[in-house]
C-alpha cells in the first residue's frame, strides 16, 4: 500500500478547507503532483505544498492509498470529505467536517476533532480517539437524514446533536454527550457508554439508542416497556440491565424508536 | 412643524404612529415609548458623533470624511477575510450595499439575528412556521402566550398595540377578551401582568414544550418532567386545555426560548406543537424581534443570497453554517482578520473572548453615539439616523416591510444616509482592489 | 455560589442604550447590577458588590447587588450589557448564538471597583495581557 505523508508547515492563521485531501484525489499522483493540488484558505486558493510538505506518491487506486497527516491540524477542515476508499491517519487533532459525507474507507484521528465529523456519512469507518464537539454523523441544516451507513467511533466525549436524523449505520461514543443526542433519529444505532445531559433521543421515530451512564434530564415523551439484560447488536455488546423505553411520543407517531437506559445508573426513572 | 406617522427606528415593533415636533435645538415626541423617545432625542443630543475619527498609535483624532473612508477602504482591501456585521438599526438599503461589499471581498456577512433570534430562524428552517401578521393576532386572539419574553420592557408597546390591550374585531373588549399566559424563569413585569405565569427552571423550555406536546398527543409525559421544569403536570394539562378551548392562540417567543440551551430545537418543537394545535384551534407563533430592522436583514439576505444570516462568501458563492460562519464563532476562532461593524454595538453584546479579538483586529465602526464598539475601533464613521434623517425600508417583527420617510436631513454634507456612506466606501474598496 | 445567569432587557437599559448613553453613570447604575433573591443574598453575606465569574474561570466582572423577588434561588440576573456579556458563555452549540440565558457562573462577594463600560473596553478588551 502506498503511503503519502503530509506534514503541516504552513501559516494556518485563517482556517484552511482541504476537501481535496482524500485517497481518491491522491491516487495515481506523484508527491509533486499532490503538492500542486489547490486547497482553500478564506477567499484564496493555494497549493497544498504551501501548507504541507508532501512525501511519497499516491497508490494506483484509492484503496491502495494511505494518507498520514503527521501533526496537529486543528485549523484544517473537511479532510476526507466524500472519500470512498483508502485510509487517512491524522496523528493529532483536526478541524471541522472531517469525513463529511464519506462513503467508504477509513479515517483515524488520534487527537480531537471539531464539529460535524462524519456529517451524512454513507459508509466506511471514522474513528476519533479523542473528543469531538457537535453534530457527529448529523444531517445538514434542514435535511431530514443524517448518516445512513458506516460506523463512527468516538473514544472520548461528544457535545450536542450527536447523530441528528441518523437513518442507518452506528455511532459509538465511549465518553459522555451533552444535549440532543439522537435528535430526530429514525434508524440506525447510537451507543453512549457514558452520561448524557438532556433531551436524549428527542423526537426519535425509529432506530435504537443505548445510554450506559446517567441521564441528567430525561426526555418527557418516552414510555417504559420492559427491562432487558445484556444487549447485543451484531458485534456491539452492552452489558448490564437496561430499561427499555419507546417514543418519542412528543412527536405524533407510532413510537417505533427504542431507547435503552442503564437501570443501575438511573434508578430514579 | 409637527410631523405625523413617523416610524420609530428602535425595536422590532416599528411603531408607525409617532409624532414629532422639531424646535430650536429640542425635539418633542408623542406616542413613542421610553426607548423610542430616547432615540428620537439623538437628533439633537450633545453626544452625537459628528466627526469621523481614526486611531493612530493609540490616540484618537478627528479626520475628514475622505480620510476616514480611505483608511476604511485600506483596512478592508488589505484584509484576507473581513467580517461584515451589518446591524439592524439601519435600512435594508444600507445592509444590501454591505452584503455586496462582503461578497466582493469574499468575507463573512452577518447581522444582529445571529446573537438574537438566529436560532428562531433556524428553527423555522427545520419546521416551517404557522405565522401571521401582528394585526391577525390583534383582531382575533383570545389567548396570548409570551414565552421567554418580557414584552413590557423589551418591546414596551407590544401589549398595548398588537398583543393584549387593543380592542380587536373579534376581541372587542380588548384585555377582558383575552387570557394572557407568560412562561419565564423570572417573575418579570410581564409575568406579573399575566393571568397565568409558568415559572419554569432555566434551560428547560424544551422539556416543557415536549411534555405539552406529549399531552396534546394524548399521552402521559414522564413524571420526571415535573422535577426538571418545576411545573406540575396538571398545570401543563390545564394549559393545553386552555389552548384547545381558545378561538385563536397567539404565541410570542423571545430570547428566553431561542437563546437558552436548546436554541433552535426549542423553536422547532414549539413550531411543531403549533402546527398540531391547528387541528383544534387557530394557533400561530411569532418572534418579538429586538431591533427595528433585524427581520429585514434575514429577508434581504435570504432573497439575495439564499440564507438568512451568517453568510460566508469565501468560495465566491454564499455558504451558511451557524457555528462556523457566524459572527461570534469566527471571532472566537480568530477566523477573520478585520471587521466592519455598522449600526450595532457589537463589542457591548458579544462574550468577552469574541469581543477581545474584535478589539484586537482592525475594526471600522459606523454608529451615531459613543459606545464600546466605537472605543475599540480604528476608524469611526458617524451614522445617519434612519427614519429621522433619511428614507428607506425596515421589516417589522412580523416580516411586514415598512417604508419610512424622514422629518429632517442628514447633518453631514458628505453623506445623505448610511447607504450613501457604504456606496462611497464600496467605490473606494473597488478602486484599491482593481488598481 | 454557583448560579445560572440570565440576561435580558430592562426598560431603563433600553432607554439609556437607545439614547446613546452607554458611557453615563446612569447606565452603570442600571446595568452593572446582579439581581439575586433574598435567600442567596443572605447566604453570600449581604455583600454590596459581587464578582461574577464565567464557568471557565477566565473572565470575571464586579457588579453591585440588588435583592429581588423576581428570581429564584440559584438564579441571578444581570441586565443585557457589557458587564453581563463579559461572563456569558461564548460557546454557541453550533448555532451562532451564545448562551445569553442560563450561563453557568459563580458569584462571590468582592471589594473590587465596579468599572464603567468604557473602562471594561479599555482594560479588559484592549489592554495588554
Amino acid at each position: 500500500m502506498a503511503e503519502v505523508i503530509l506534514k503541516p508547515i504552513g501559516n494556518f492563521d485563517l482556517t484552511v478547507e482541504a476537501e481535496a485531501i482524500t485517497p481518491d484525489n491522491f491516487a495515481g499522483k506523484t508527491a509533486v503532483e499532490i503538492g500542486e493540488i489547490l486547497i482553500w484558505q478564506a477567499p484564496a486558493q493555494a497549493k497544498l505544498s504551501e501548507f504541507f510538505s508532501v512525501e511519497g506518491n499516491g497508490g494506483s487506486s484509492a484503496e491502495d492509498t494511505t494518507i498520514t497527516i503527521d501533526g496537529d491540524v486543528p485549523r484544517v477542515k473537511r479532510i476526507g470529505q466524500e472519500m470512498t476508499a483508502g485510509k487517512i491517519i491524522i496523528k493529532g487533532s483536526t478541524g471541522m467536517h472531517v469525513g463529511n459525507t464519506m462513503a467508504g474507507g477509513e479515517i483515524i484521528v488520534e487527537g480531537n476533532a471539531e464539529s460535524w465529523p462524519g456529517m451524512e456519512m454513507k459508509g466506511g469507518l471514522l474513528h476519533i480517539k479523542g473528543d469531538t464537539l457537535d453534530h457527529v454523523g448529523c444531517a445538514y441544516r434542514g435535511s431530514w437524514h443524517g448518516m445512513t451507513g458506516g460506523r463512527i467511533v468516538i473514544d472520548g466525549n461528544a457535545k450536542n446533536q450527536v447523530g441528528g436524523g441518523i437513518s442507518g449505520g452506528e455511532i459509538i461514543i465511549g465518553g459522555n454527550v451533552d444535549n440532543f443526542c439522537g435528535i430526530r433519529m429514525n434508524g440506525g444505532l447510537i451507543v453512549v457508554k457514558g452520561n448524557a445531559v438532556r433531551t436524549t433521543a428527542a423526537e426519535m421515530t425509529g432506530g435504537v439508542m443505548v445510554v450506559g451512564g446517567r441521564i441528567e434530564k430525561f426526555s418527557p415523551g418516552f414510555e417504559m416497556e420492559a427491562v432487558e439484560c445484556d444487549l447485543k447488536f451484531d458485534d456491539i455488546e452492552c452489558a448490564g440491565e437496561f430499561m427499555k423505553f419507546t417514543g418519542d411520543y412528543a412527536i405524533p407517531q407510532k413510537g417505533k424508536g427504542t431507547l435503552y437506559v442503564s437501570y443501575e445508573n438511573n434508578e430514579c426513572l | 412643524m409637527v410631523y405625523k406617522n413617523i416610524i420609530c427606528p428602535v425595536c422590532g415593533g416599528s411603531c408607525d404612529d409617532v409624532q414629532v415636533e422639531l424646535k430650536d435645538g429640542t425635539i418633542d415626541v408623542q406616542n413613542a415609548c421610553k426607548m423610542g423617545n430616547a432615540k428620537f432625542q439623538e437628533v439633537v443630543s450633545s453626544h452625537r458623533l459628528l466627526k469621523p475619527t481614526i486611531r493612530e498609535n493609540g490616540k484618537v483624532k478627528d479626520v475628514s470624511w475622505d480620510e476616514a473612508l480611505e483608511m476604511s477602504a485600506d483596512i478592508l482591501a488589505n484584509s484576507k477575510r473581513p467580517l461584515f456585521f451589518l446591524g439592524s438599526e439601519t435600512s435594508c438599503e444600507a445592509q444590501e450595499v454591505g452584503l455586496h461589499i462582503a461578497e466582493y471581498l469574499g468575507g463573512v456577512a452577518d447581522s444582529n439575528a445571529t446573537i438574537c433570534h438566529g436560532p428562531t430562524v433556524m428553527g423555522i428552517q427545520e419546521a416551517g412556521c404557522v405565522g401571521s401578521t401582528a394585526g391577525q393576532a390583534k383582531n382575533r386572539a383570545d389567548m396570548i402566550i409570551y414565552w421567554g419574553v418580557n414584552a413590557l420592557e423589551s418591546m414596551p408597546r407590544h401589549m398595548s398595540k398588537y398583543g393584549v390591550f387593543p380592542r380587536g374585531y373579534w376581541a372587542k373588549k380588548g384585555r377582558f377578551d383575552r387570557t394572557m399566559v407568560t412562561v419565564d424563569p423570572r417573575k418579570t413585569p410581564t409575568a406579573v401582568a399575566s393571568d397565568l405565569h409558568l415559572q419554569l427552571k432555566p434551560n428547560t423550555d424544551y422539556e416543557l414544550l415536549s411534555a405539552l406536546f406529549t399531552i396534546l398527543n394524548g399521552k402521559e409525559p414522564h413524571p420526571s418532567v415535573e422535577e426538571i421544569t418545576g411545573i406540575p403536570i396538571p398545570v401543563m394539562k390545564q394549559t393545553i386545555e386552555m389552548m384547545k378551548e381558545s378561538n385563536y392562540v397567539g404565541i410570542f417567543v423571545g430570547l428566553g426560548v431561542s437563546s437558552s440551551y436548546g436554541k433552535h430545537r426549542n423553536i422547532e418543537i414549539a413550531l411543531n406543537l403549533v402546527k398540531e394545535m391547528n387541528n383544534y384551534t387557530k394557533c400561530n407563533l411569532g418572534a418579538l424581534r429586538g431591533h427595528c430592522n433585524v427581520a429585514g436583514f434575514n429577508q434581504l439576505a435570504s432573497y439575495l443570497y439564499g440564507y438568512p444570516f451568517g453568510i460566508d462568501f469565501g468560495k465566491g458563492y454564499p455558504r451558511y453554517n451557524p457555528g462556523e460562519t457566524t459572527c461570534v464563532d469566527v471571532l472566537r476562532e480568530k477566523d477573520v482578520d478585520a471587521a466592519f461593524v455598522m449600526s450595532a454595538d457589537l463589542v457591548n453584546h458579544i462574550p468577552a473572548d469574541a469581543a477581545k479579538y474584535l478589539a484586537d483586529i482592525p475594526m471600522i465602526c459606523l454608529d451615531i453615539a459613543p459606545c464600546p464598539s466605537t472605543t475599540a475601533s480604528d476608524v469611526v464613521l458617524p451614522g445617519v439616523i434612519d427614519a429621522m434623517e433619511c428614507d428607506g425600508t425596515f421589516y417589522r417583527l412580523d416580516n411586514v416591510p415598512v417604508h419610512f420617510e424622514p422629518f429632517t436631513d442628514s447633518p453631514f454634507p458628505e453623506t445623505k444616509s448610511n447607504e450613501d456612506t457604504l456606496k462611497q466606501l464600496f467605490a473606494k474598496v473597488k478602486a484599491k482592489k482593481e488598481a | 455560589m454557583e448560579a445560572l445567569l440570565n440576561t435580558g432587557s430592562t426598560i431603563d437599559e433600553g432607554r439609556l442604550a437607545k439614547g446613546g448613553n452607554k458611557y453615563s453613570e446612569d447606565y452603570k447604575t442600571e446595568c452593572a447590577v446582579c439581581w439575586v433573591c433574598a435567600e442567596d443574598f443572605a447566604a453570600l453575606g449581604c455583600p454590596e458588590k459581587v464578582k461574577v465569574t464565567s464557568r471557565d474561570g477566565v473572565h470575571s466582572v464586579a457588579v453591585s447587588t440588588k435583592v429581588t423577588e423576581s428570581v429564584k434561588s440559584g438564579h441571578v440576573f444581570i441586565p443585557r450589557s457589557i458587564w453581563a456579556n463579559v461572563v456569558v458563555e461564548p460557546s454557541t452549540f453550533s448555532t451562532g448564538s451564545p448562551l445569553y440565558k442560563g450561563s453557568p457562573v459563580s458569584v462571590e462577594p468582592t471589594d473590587d471597583v465596579v468599572m464603567d463600560a468604557e473602562e471594561i473596553v479599555l482594560k479588559l478588551y484592549m489592554g495588554e495581557e
